[in-house]
């Protein structure tokens, strides 16, 4: 009920706390010091915690495993779709979850037929794709063998260009290369 | 001082009879030697005879890595019927301790969530779902024990309690009064596997953890285990044991570098009285690493240990193909659910 402590003191003419827990100290007349020291046995109201009401609710998590917990939630069932059951930091081992490309249409492998691989993200894998499709596989490596060509070509000129440098007469220009995309800049 | 004391003992051993040999080292060569003054002197004569005849049968021991795969527990265990009792009794003091719900705090008024909520509590009386038809706050508020056979405290009914509400509200509060809602239930504790005894599988016995065992060609059941060659830790040959027997599709993680537990198969002695010292086949000693299995399963298919069969199985199953002794001496380190 009430807060207050039984000790009640009036500071006014205490100066430190060493003073007021001397019981032999004789009280002057002139102070108006109220001592209320003797043990006090009335019992005090303990409140009752403030518990808010709570619910068992059932919690299902994304590979439909389920365990009940108490929360202030009036939901009956709470249905988890992203959580550590498939989350590809704890599963390092699954394959389901790993970032693999799905080109079930073949629009993305017509676009890099087209215009190459050097619009991808990352690295090209090319292991994947070769395990699975035959036909894929000998045109990647068909692509992989032109691009080594160009690549040559392109070094053999550079070349040719450097030995030529400073001479007098102009070498004759490298013939035109149709335009080659190419993965490596 | 060292030397002076050295010398003392030199010379003191040197006026002792000489009861023994040199193979002892010398603490030890002292304690005899002070026990022969004693009134213990023919014991040690019968001790020093006996040593001297065990150089010769020495046994031999060849020493084995062995891998305890285990598969954990994959949901919590079965609960005693004191405890369901004591939790539902829990819940329904609960109910009288803990303030009142605040349904506005939640729902807001005239909504039709708020219509179903006012149906259902006209229903059970309570806010709670799983704890029956119980009102903390009603004049028979004390009666809230369970008759005999009452399934409210079962935990299986307490979500199905809880399943159909959530059916039961998804129901009412949608637009589309034609099909039926259904929530799908939660797995059963009981999985095919249990049903069909596949020992096989890793889906049997979710709440206890299975052991791997392996049986060799000719026939024993055991841990995977094989010798350690020469430069290899334990560790490294526990883990080469098991890619060597149950293959390598599995995510599994050791737990330390010392062994859990071992055992021992003592050598074979020919029988023939002549030659009772020959060993015939050399004692191996096991020493088993623990290991965790996260994901994947066992394969003998391509094992180079001479395996032919393997099965997963809880502690208590184990005793049933392990031989006596094998299984007391394992037994203690596996883990009792």
């Amino acid at each position: 009920m009430s807060m207050h402590t039984s000790l009640r003191r009036t500071a006014a003419t205490i100066t430190n706390s060493t003073t007021t827990i001397l019981p032999t100290r004789p009280p002057t007349q002139s102070s108006s010091t109220t001592f209320i020291c003797s043990q006090c046995r009335h019992a005090t109201l303990l409140r009752r915690p403030k518990r808010p009401y709570t619910f068992t609710q059932l919690i299902t998590l994304s590979d439909g495993s389920t365990f009940t917990h108490r929360t202030t939630s009036p939901a009956p069932i709470y249905r988890s779709t992203r959580d550590t059951r498939n989350s590809l930091l704890w599963n390092p081992s699954s394959s389901k979850l790993m970032n693999v490309e799905e080109d079930e249409a073949g629009r993305l492998a017509a676009f890099r037929a087209r215009f190459g691989r050097s619009y991808d993200a990352s690295a090209p894998v090319a292991e994947e794709e070769t395990a699975k499709d035959p036909a894929a596989a000998k045109k990647a490596e068909a692509d992989a063998k032109a691009q080594i060509k160009a690549d040559q070509e392109e070094e053999d000129n550079l070349l040719d260009l450097i030995s030529a440098f400073g001479q007098n007469e102009a070498p004759p220009p490298p013939e035109k290369k149709p335009f080659k995309p190419s993965g490596k800049k | 001082m060292s030397s002076g004391s050295n010398g003392a003992r030199r010379v003191a051993s040197l006026l002792r009879p000489s009861i023994i040999d040199s193979g002892v080292c010398r603490s030890c060569q002292e304690t005899l030697g002070r026990r022969s003054y004693s009134s213990a002197a023919p014991a040690i004569e019968s001790t020093s005879a006996s040593t001297a005849a065990d150089p010769a049968v020495k046994p031999a021991y060849i020493i084995n890595a062995g891998v305890v795969l285990s598969r954990p527990p994959q949901i919590t265990r079965e609960l005693e019927p004191f405890e369901k009792a004591f939790f539902f009794y829990q819940k329904r003091l609960n109910e009288r301790l803990a303030l009142p719900f605040t349904k506005y705090f939640y729902f807001k008024r005239g909504t039709p969530a708020d219509e179903d909520w006012k149906k259902k509590i006209q229903e059970r009386r309570t806010a709670a779902r799983d704890i029956g038809k119980y009102n903390a706050y009603d004049s028979d508020a004390w009666n809230d024990e369970l008759l005999l056979g009452a399934k409210e405290s079962e935990p299986e009914h307490q979500v199905e309690a809880l399943v159909q509400d959530a059916e039961s509200t998804a129901n009412a509060t949608s637009q589309d009064t034609s099909k039926k809602e259904e929530i799908p239930r939660p797995y059963p504790r009981i999985t095919e596997a249990d049903k069909k005894n596949d020992q096989k599988s890793l889906d049997r016995l979710l709440s206890r953890t299975l052991y791997l065992l392996v049986q060799s060609k000719e026939g024993h059941w055991k841990f995977p285990s094989s010798p350690v060659e020469s430069g290899e830790t334990l560790r490294l040959a526990a883990e080469r044991t098991l890619a060597q027997s149950a293959g390598i599709n599995m995510n599994t993680w050791f737990v330390g570098f010392h062994p859990v537990g071992w055992h021992s198969f003592n050598p074979r002695r020919s029988k023939k009285a002549d030659s009772a010292t020959e060993i015939e086949a050399p004692g191996s000693k096991i020493f088993f690493l623990k290991s965790r299995m996260m994901a994947g399963q066992a394969d003998l298919s391509v094992n180079t240990q001479d395996l032919k069969d393997f099965k997963w199985l809880s502690k208590e199953e184990l005793a049933q193909y392990l031989n006596t002794q094998y299984y007391s001496n394992i037994k203690n380190m596996l883990a009792d659910r």
